[in-house]
């Protein structure tokens, strides 16, 4: 119906954190951008770093990784086909990756949205999961999504998604970005947001940084951009120790080791601070939930902390030999490792436990759209497409049929 | 016979054989004007005026208008035969859409029946006519401002940005300046056109920018006779590039862009990529932009400071108004003999899409 090469589809991975889109068929999304709108007055703009000090509120549109918002989907999609990849969606088949456990309602309406307001001829929603085991060539697996809004256990069985076994979990990268933040507050180093200060010669070579003050910029923007560096922070620094945090501090030999990890980190304004044990900390906090507790601040998790599993908790209650790492905080360093450690001692004698991870932190990140460019530019995939004709005749309903 | 390398942007079209360290043999306008064929050749008042943009940002928008001046380019301009056609190198823009690069291969293989084809994207081009793989490209053109870190040769699209403000929007202001401090003359915009090249530059920081507002304004007569003052608006327009909010953009200057565009990129590559930073495009020959830049970039937010790399000195002066036409013809000389060009017997066999699979 659609053939593969001269029609390309679109992928669209809308996440947490990032938005990416691209064509089909191509190893890498074209467009990344960060999946928040900043709003003034009226005006929707996305990609507030393009939008100056003075601007409104930054909004997220999804929540737990369910759609709150469809008016800031909306602006975030026409973002992405009119100024990122510059296409008229009209002419383009559009594949979209949903969270494993979309409601029959978010699907109705994503249908709704694509095909009246954006009049695509044809449209699949597949689930991240399933896209993630494509992107690794299997059909069967277990695939552990860490990204940036939650992270998610999911089995997938011949490329369907087992709907009773998946297990999610609220801590992902911005929560881990917000600990880090925590506690190098309660550290007394306070993060400046990229906007608010400027470098000003006094002399020939010699530079001074002065702040700027912006009275206007509302509390979101000046977190998100906090936040922005923050997570820069954590990813150049953290990394996943080898053994539980609190085994890791009791061994006196690693008090010693807990000097020589610091790590010096340079900030935008110059300053240089020195990250020492909370390298380890912060990730841990993936593995062991109740960590999170003694970092000052961030209190109020106590009430959620029981419900609230680790990862190897997760993964043990749905077994299958492979287990398959997605997602941008699963781009951590030595993640798979630790993980690998910790479900070998957790399960029982019989299970082989493998933990696969592509080794490019870039193809984690991507692996869901990865996939969704593979699954799309499949021959044999063209016939299962959501067409137009189809939605006006059966009605937004009928995607439950057509997308498993 | 050598191969043909046309680098058509939004103002100029340069062309020619693949003569690398030369500069392009033809360097023409591409605005043209719509002819109404009406049969009478005689009465010229019957001619309607529309000027005609084939190139619009950057993309070729009318097809129609683009075939025509490439018709001109390649049989006129560089004296290819009909039935002898060699081969072509063309450049894209960043971010150019598929459907636009098929529909040229599809223009070049069907209507002009070349033999081989090849297209390649500005940025990585530019790179390649100071000598090197890796950098960063800031291209200012007449329809766009594109900034790209290339490693090794491939475009890291993830990090890249695509601003539509260019020549043409510094040309406005001009106009509109020029009609506030001249509010009796009228000039056409091809006049203002020639005065923003002649006459436009950047002051040295933004305090000298402030003194400007004393400057000396000199008057200047056109060549209709009429006489215009020019005092700061000859600032006015380099200013635009370092503070958007005169053009009534909420962005940051091109300095902080390039900055930003930079830290997206994983940090093992940073310092290759700042200090290998390549200006191009015909704005960017302005007078004095190059030493704004370096004094903007030496008061940025980052922890490496973007330093300017300098053109061989082989190369021919003004390198920055066509680099990229100048890194196209280097690439002509590996591309071709080497046969990694799209052919037309690939072109028959698997049809336009083959741009996707051979040329990136």
């Amino acid at each position: 119906m659609y053939g593969g090469d001269e029609v390309s589809a679109i992928v669209i991975d809308l996440g947490s954190h990032t938005c990416k889109a691209g064509y089909a068929g191509e190893d890498a999304p074209k467009a990344v951008f960060p999946s928040v709108v900043g709003s003034i007055d009226q005006m929707e703009v996305d990609e507030p770093a393009n939008a100056d000090k003075n601007s409104g509120s930054v909004l997220s549109p999804l929540k737990d990784g369910i759609v709150a918002d469809w008016d800031l989907v909306d602006s975030i999609w026409d973002h992405a086909f009119r100024e990122c990849l510059l296409i008229d969606p009209k002419e383009h088949p559009m594949l979209l990756a949903e969270p494993s456990s979309n409601t029959q309602q978010q699907r109705e309406r994503t249908a709704e949205l694509m095909f009246e307001k954006y009049k695509v001829p044809a449209l699949f929603l597949a689930k991240n999961a399933v896209l993630t085991s494509f992107a690794s060539g299997r059909a069967t697996s277990l695939v552990v999504d860490s990204g940036g809004g939650s992270t998610t256990v999911a089995p997938v069985h011949d490329g369907y998604v087992l709907q009773k076994a998946v297990a999610s979990s609220p801590i992902g990268g911005e929560f881990l970005t917000d600990c880090l933040m925590k506690s190098l507050e309660s550290k007394g180093i306070m993060i400046k947001p990229r906007y608010s200060f400027k470098r000003k010669e006094i002399r020939p070579g010699e530079f001074q940084t002065v702040d700027v003050d912006f009275p206007n910029t509302t509390e979101s923007y000046k977190l998100y951009s906090q936040r922005v560096i923050a997570s820069d922070i954590k990813e150049c620094v953290c990394r996943a120790p080898d053994t539980p945090y609190d085994v890791f501090c009791r061994n006196p030999l690693s008090k010693v080791h807990i000097q020589t990890f610091n790590d010096p980190y340079e900030l935008p304004d110059g300053q240089t601070i020195e990250i020492g044990a909370d390298r380890f900390k912060v990730p841990d906090i993936l593995f062991n939930p109740s960590l999170a507790q003694t970092i000052p601040g961030m209190e109020n998790f106590a009430e959620i902390a029981p419900s609230v599993r680790g990862l190897p908790q997760m993964v043990i209650s749905c077994i299958i030999d492979y287990q398959l790492l997605a997602g941008g905080t699963a781009s951590m360093q030595q993640l798979k490792e630790r993980l690998e450690k910790d479900l070998l001692e957790e399960s029982p004698q019989a299970a082989r436990v493998k933990v696969l991870a592509s080794g490019n932190a870039t193809e984690r990140r991507f692996s869901v759209w990865i996939g969704g460019s593979i699954l799309a530019s499949l021959g044999s995939f063209q016939q299962m497409w959501f067409s137009k004709s189809e939605y006006e005749e059966h009605g937004a309903s009928y995607i439950q049929r057509k997308c498993p | 016979m050598e191969a043909a390398v046309v680098d058509a942007g939004s103002k100029l079209l340069k062309a020619g054989p693949a003569i690398p360290d030369q500069a392009p043999s033809m360097i023409l306008p591409t605005q043209m004007k719509r002819m109404v064929e009406d049969g009478s050749m005689n009465d010229s008042t019957l001619y309607e005026d529309i000027t005609v943009d084939p190139i619009v940002r950057g993309f070729i928008r009318d097809w129609d208008a683009m075939e025509d001046l490439l018709h001109h380019v390649l049989y006129t301009g560089l004296g290819w035969e009909m039935g002898n056609e060699g081969q072509i190198l063309f450049t894209d823009p960043l971010a150019t859409p598929k459907a636009v690069r098929e529909q040229l291969v599809q223009l070049m293989f069907e209507t002009f029946n070349i033999s081989g084809f090849y297209a390649s994207e500005q940025a990585v081009l530019s790179l390649y006519a100071v000598g090197r793989i890796s950098g960063c490209t800031v291209d200012i053109g007449h329809g766009k401002i594109d900034i790209a870190p290339v490693i090794e040769g491939a475009v890291h699209h993830i990090a890249s940005r695509r601003f539509e403000i260019g020549g043409i929007d510094l040309t406005k202001l001009l106009a509109e300046e020029l009609r506030k401090s001249n509010p009796q003359v009228n000039i056409s915009m091809c006049d203002i056109e020639k005065i923003k090249e002649q006459f436009s530059c950047c002051a040295e920081d933004e305090l000298a920018y402030e003194k400007t507002q004393n400057h000396v304004t000199e008057k200047h007569i056109l060549p209709d006779g009429q006489v215009i003052t020019i005092g700061r608006e000859r600032y006015t327009v380099g200013e635009a590039l370092f503070q958007p909010s005169i053009l009534g953009l909420e962005a940051h200057g091109i300095v902080e862009q390039l900055v930003r565009s930079i830290s997206t990129v994983s940090s093992d590559n940073h310092r290759q990529l700042l200090e290998n930073t390549v200006l191009c495009g015909g704005t960017a020959s302005m007078t004095g932009f190059e030493d704004r830049f370096q004094k903007e970039a030496g008061l940025c937010s980052s922890a490496v400071r973007p330093a300017l790399v300098k053109p061989p000195e082989y190369m021919p002066e003004n390198l920055t108004m066509y680099s990229a036409w100048v890194g196209g013809a280097i690439l002509a000389k590996v591309v071709f003999p080497q046969n990694q060009h799209a052919t037309k017997a690939d072109y028959d066999e698997t049809g336009p899409s083959i741009v996707h699979k051979k040329c990136f």
